[in-house]
């Protein structure tokens, strides 16, 4: 397939993360240059916050659907909208309708929202057909699929099939990649112990897995492992998101 | 059964600590989840019998005050008597009247999770009447003082067989032995006798068949058929949910119990029971009871958890999660553990006894992807967690914190402000460092491994400088 | 006080929201789906379903043997005993004493098996290919211990008795059987456990073995 010409395939909404804006932008911007190779526009609403999740998780129903109208507002207007998180993405596309279950008039602003919203390798390789990626890492990669990712939108084989476009990277097994990290949200503070104790069999399978490099589609999960990985003294296996991995060198501030 | 389940966060502690249960659950972890995953293949779909399976459960529950007139009705018909309980503290009434009816001393059961529900082994000995717990785990469990099971189908599983070992040259007083053939032979020849002897067995029920009044019974080691063969009485004890109406159903949900408990393509025994023994018949029960225990099940139907009393125990939400693999069964302090009792336990026992239950989940959902009647466990917990917030029985800084959370992100404004305050805030805890390693606000997290320090801007802030550079 | 019974249903009407008048129509829809009653989906199987069941048996780790005839049983017997070291002692179901147990050579007891018997035999009333599953129906002719307490449980399962699944074996059973036994059990191999560290152990209260004679 050859590339499309610049910005010919029409817009598409990022919506950032709340964890991205403030703890890791460059994957916002590693999404942005994905999306633009891709030949679209991005479009970043600059009102933009929070899906509503943490809300939505803690039982505090009016705050998620507060936040998601907000959001619903904001991001209906694109032809798509791509979060680079699995969590994120799941929230609206599988839980925004439910949110409105007695809501007609919302529940069906919702739904049309959760239709036409994607995590960003779900995009990139099931609605733009990406077949080059500007990337050009070279090392071992073992990719561990974030449970929203995988149990929500069923992001398995794209993730997989993008970096398999990358001449560089040499995918490694990762054993119990479907296995929950341990991350949770606020499961991760409120019950520690029992997160560090899942983190570790995730990093030991990682660590077993012999890659240098672990890659994800969510911040959340990502900073669990490699906080883990650091706090027992692995300084050497490189966790990264898979923007920034597919995305390769950002321009320069 | 007496609920522990307040007290989650101790036990956790002591479980994650303890070797030798860490040990005992790495030993045999992933291996029915690897089973159950092979076994699907001998189904041509199994999407359409977990469907099928969904919707035979579903629609029982829609009618189900009629459902189990037709089974009273059926299985009256066919000779045996239909009791009802409203809890636990009744259906051990009702057992005991029934034992003392017949004269009995002795009471061979077969696993019922509704009778550790009800206490039944403690009523049965205050009454004068020794339970025998025959499933080769549970009677472990049994002469262990009365330990209670850490899981729904395998009982035992956070034992070693050493410690199996050690307790049967205990309390059997004979040499100790490590081979787990002749551990199971000592046990079943311990119990022979016990099902000879006993005058009364007592069955839980995996399904109630309205067509034909009938329980249904599975098990792999056969006590189930003894505990209802040999006594001159049975008494099958069950949830009021269990009913299924036709043979056909049965047919299908036997497709999927096995695989998703153990793998198997079917469980080496299937009994389906209906009254007592015929005239000329030479075995059998003489009398047989059946009796139904509501025990919080008759509340949830028509509500928002109704699509538990789906749920048929075949164990695989536990099989598959996290939390549960990591701290084992006993954590949850109740009958039921893993994602299926975080449900069950606040529900059945009562919110404020089990808080802790619905938050221990990391939401990943193995549990609802693997449950084959699509039973959507962790929307369950986060409804359970709404319960939890509209009950006042979170804290209030979790609450005010959610709510200034949203308030805050509901003006951007304000939260761009807020985000670079954090971007200050916590690169000034990271003191030059690219990580934190003690943070105040969340010790939680900091107690298990290192935050990182942020980027010097957030991207909103770079994101617009950027957009300002560009002259848009 | 109202009985548990009546509470307990009252609940139910009253969560289901069903109105007494209502009732009626739940009751005539329940007997519907009964009178109408639907299999599920059910695997396909294009093969022999004898060759079916005998593959699934042997997988659950049945023995499986054939006979040409049904006087062949009580010898067929003796010689897979023999060839075991089973001994000769059995307790044969009374469905099966019109067989000329006499010149097996074997110490046959027409009955029930007590607990002390070594060898149980029993017909079967469907074998089902699916699973390699018997279905056994309790009676006077057939009394559900001869396939319990032996250590060893011989099965004679007559080739046109082997049906596709639990579905068709029902439906026969539905048709022939009346009264509707006390006990239908499914055996699916000899008794196991694997309560002990997931250690799969035969013989856990049932028999050790199970073995089947496909007679025809």
């Amino acid at each position: 397939m050859s590339k499309p010409p610049h910005g010919s395939c029409g817009e598409v909404g990022l919506f950032v993360t709340c964890l991205v804006d403030l703890m890791r932008p460059s994957i916002a911007f590693a999404a942005l240059k994905l999306i633009e190779a891709a030949g679209y526009t991005p479009v970043v609403p600059d009102t933009q916050t929070c899906c509503g999740q943490p809300g939505h998780n803690a039982g505090d129903a009016r705050s998620a659907r507060a936040l998601a109208q907000r959001l619903i507002a904001e991001f209906e207007r694109f032809p798509c909208i791509v979060a680079p998180s699995g969590s994120c993405a799941g929230m609206i596309r599988t839980h925004y309708p439910h949110l409105f279950d007695d809501d007609d008039a919302w529940r069906i602003r919702a739904e049309a929202l959760a239709a036409k919203t994607f995590e960003l390798t779900q995009f990139l390789a099931d609605v733009a057909g990406v077949t080059e990626v500007p990337g050009d890492f070279a090392g071992t990669v073992a990719y561990h699929d974030s449970c929203a990712g995988l149990r929500e939108l069923g992001v398995k084989r794209q993730p997989r099939a993008l970096l398999d476009r990358m001449p560089g990277v040499e995918q490694r097994p990762l054993s119990e990649c479907e296995e929950c990290c341990g991350f949770g949200g606020l499961f991760s503070v409120k019950y520690p112990d029992i997160s560090g104790a899942i983190a570790q069999r995730k990093c030991d399978n990682i660590r077993a897995s012999g890659a240098g490099t672990v890659a994800l589609g969510d911040l959340g999960c990502m900073m669990n492992i490699e906080g883990r990985l650091r706090r027992i003294g692995d300084e050497g296996t490189q966790v990264i998101h898979i923007a920034e991995l597919l995305a390769g060198r950002l321009d320069p501030d | 059964m007496e609920i522990r389940s307040m007290h989650f966060v101790s036990r956790v502690r002591q479980r994650l600590d303890d070797t030798e249960l860490q040990r005992n659950l790495q030993r045999t972890r992933g291996r029915n989840a690897a089973a159950r995953l092979a076994s699907l293949s001998s189904l041509d779909d199994f999407d359409a019998v977990r469907a099928r399976a969904t919707d035979i459960r579903a629609s029982v529950l829609r009618d189900l005050d009629v459902w189990l007139e037709r089974f009273e009705a059926e299985a009256t018909r066919r000779g045996a008597t239909v009791l009802w309980a409203r809890d636990g503290d009744e259906a051990c009434r009702l057992v005991i009247d029934i034992a003392r009816r017949h004269d009995v001393k002795t009471v061979v059961k077969a696993k019922s999770m509704v009778s550790e529900e009800a206490g039944l082994n403690a009523a049965l000995e205050a009454a004068g009447i020794r339970p025998v717990e025959t499933d080769l785990g549970e009677y472990i469990l049994q002469i262990n003082d009365n330990e209670p099971p850490s899981h729904i189908i395998m009982p035992v599983i956070h034992k070693s067989k050493e410690q199996v070992s050690e307790l049967f040259a205990r309390v059997h007083g004979t040499a100790a032995k490590t081979d787990i053939v002749e551990l199971t032979r000592e046990a079943r020849e311990k119990l022979r006798p016990e099902f000879l002897g006993a005058e009364m067995g007592i069955s839980g029920g995996n399904f109630l068949i309205a067509e034909t009044g009938s329980v249904a019974i599975v098990t792999n080691e056969g006590n189930g058929r003894m505990c209802t063969t040999m006594p001159r009485v049975h008494v099958a004890l069950t949830g009021i949910e269990k009913v299924i109406p036709t043979l056909d159903d049965l047919a299908t949900l036997l497709r999927i119990l096995p695989r998703s408990a153990t793998g198997q393509a079917i469980s080496n025994y299937v009994s389906l029971l209906t009254g007592p023994k015929h005239e000329g018949d030479a075995d059998g029960p003489e009398h047989m009871y059946f009796v139904l225990v509501d025990g919080g099940r008759a509340d949830l139907i028509g509500g928002d958890f109704e699509a538990m009393l789906r749920c048929i125990r075949c164990g695989a939400c536990m099989n598959h999660c996290p939390v549960y693999q990591t701290i084992g069964g006993h954590s949850y302090g109740w009958v039921y553990p893993g994602p299926m009792g975080s449900v069950l336990t606040p529900l059945y026992q009562g919110l404020e006894k089990a808080k802790d239950l619905p938050q221990a989940a990391t939401l990943c959902n193995q549990c609802g992807v693997v449950c084959p009647v699509s039973i959507p466990l962790p929307d369950l917990m986060r409804k359970l967690r709404q319960k939890q917030v509209e009950a006042g029985l979170r804290p209030w800084s979790e609450r005010l914190s959610m709510r200034l959370w949203a308030w805050v992100a509901q003006r951007p404004a304000l939260y761009a402000r807020g985000v670079r305050l954090a971007v200050r805030y916590l690169r000034w805890l990271a003191d030059g460092r690219d990580r934190i390693q003690a943070m105040g606000v969340a010790p939680g997290w900091t107690a298990e491994r290192d935050f990182p320090a942020p980027a010097v801007q957030s991207f909103r802030d770079q994101y617009a400088a950027r957009q300002r550079r560009a002259g848009r | 006080m109202s009985s548990a019974r009546d509470d307990i249903l009252g609940r139910l009407r009253q969560r289901i929201g069903r109105e007494p008048v209502g009732t009626p129509a739940a009751r005539e829809r329940v007997e519907q789906v009964i009178s109408a009653s639907q299999a599920g989906p059910r695997p396909s199987y294009d093969g022999d379903l004898a060759a079916r069941f005998i593959e699934r048996a042997k997988a659950l780790i049945s023995t499986v043997d054939d006979c040409a005839a049904p006087a062949d049983v009580p010898a067929r017997c003796a010689s897979w005993l023999a060839s075991q070291g089973l001994g000769r002692q059995v307790v044969v179901s009374p469905a099966l004493a019109g067989l000329d147990w006499a010149a097996s050579g074997l110490d046959v007891r027409i009955g029930a098996a007590a607990g002390d018997d070594p060898v149980g035999i029993t017909g079967c009333f469907r074998a089902i290919a699916e699973t390699g599953t018997l279905m056994l129906c309790s009676g006077a002719q057939s009394p559900a211990v001869n396939s319990l307490l032996p250590e060893t449980h011989i099965a004679v399962v007559p080739r046109e008795h082997i049906v596709a699944d639990m579905e068709a074996a029902f439906a026969v059973a539905r048709d022939t059987l009346d009264p509707w036994p006390r006990a239908v059990n499914f055996v699916s191999g000899p008794s196991r456990t694997a309560d002990i560290e997931q250690t799969i152990v035969l013989g856990a209260h049932g028999p050790y073995r199970v073995h089947l004679l496909i007679v025809g």
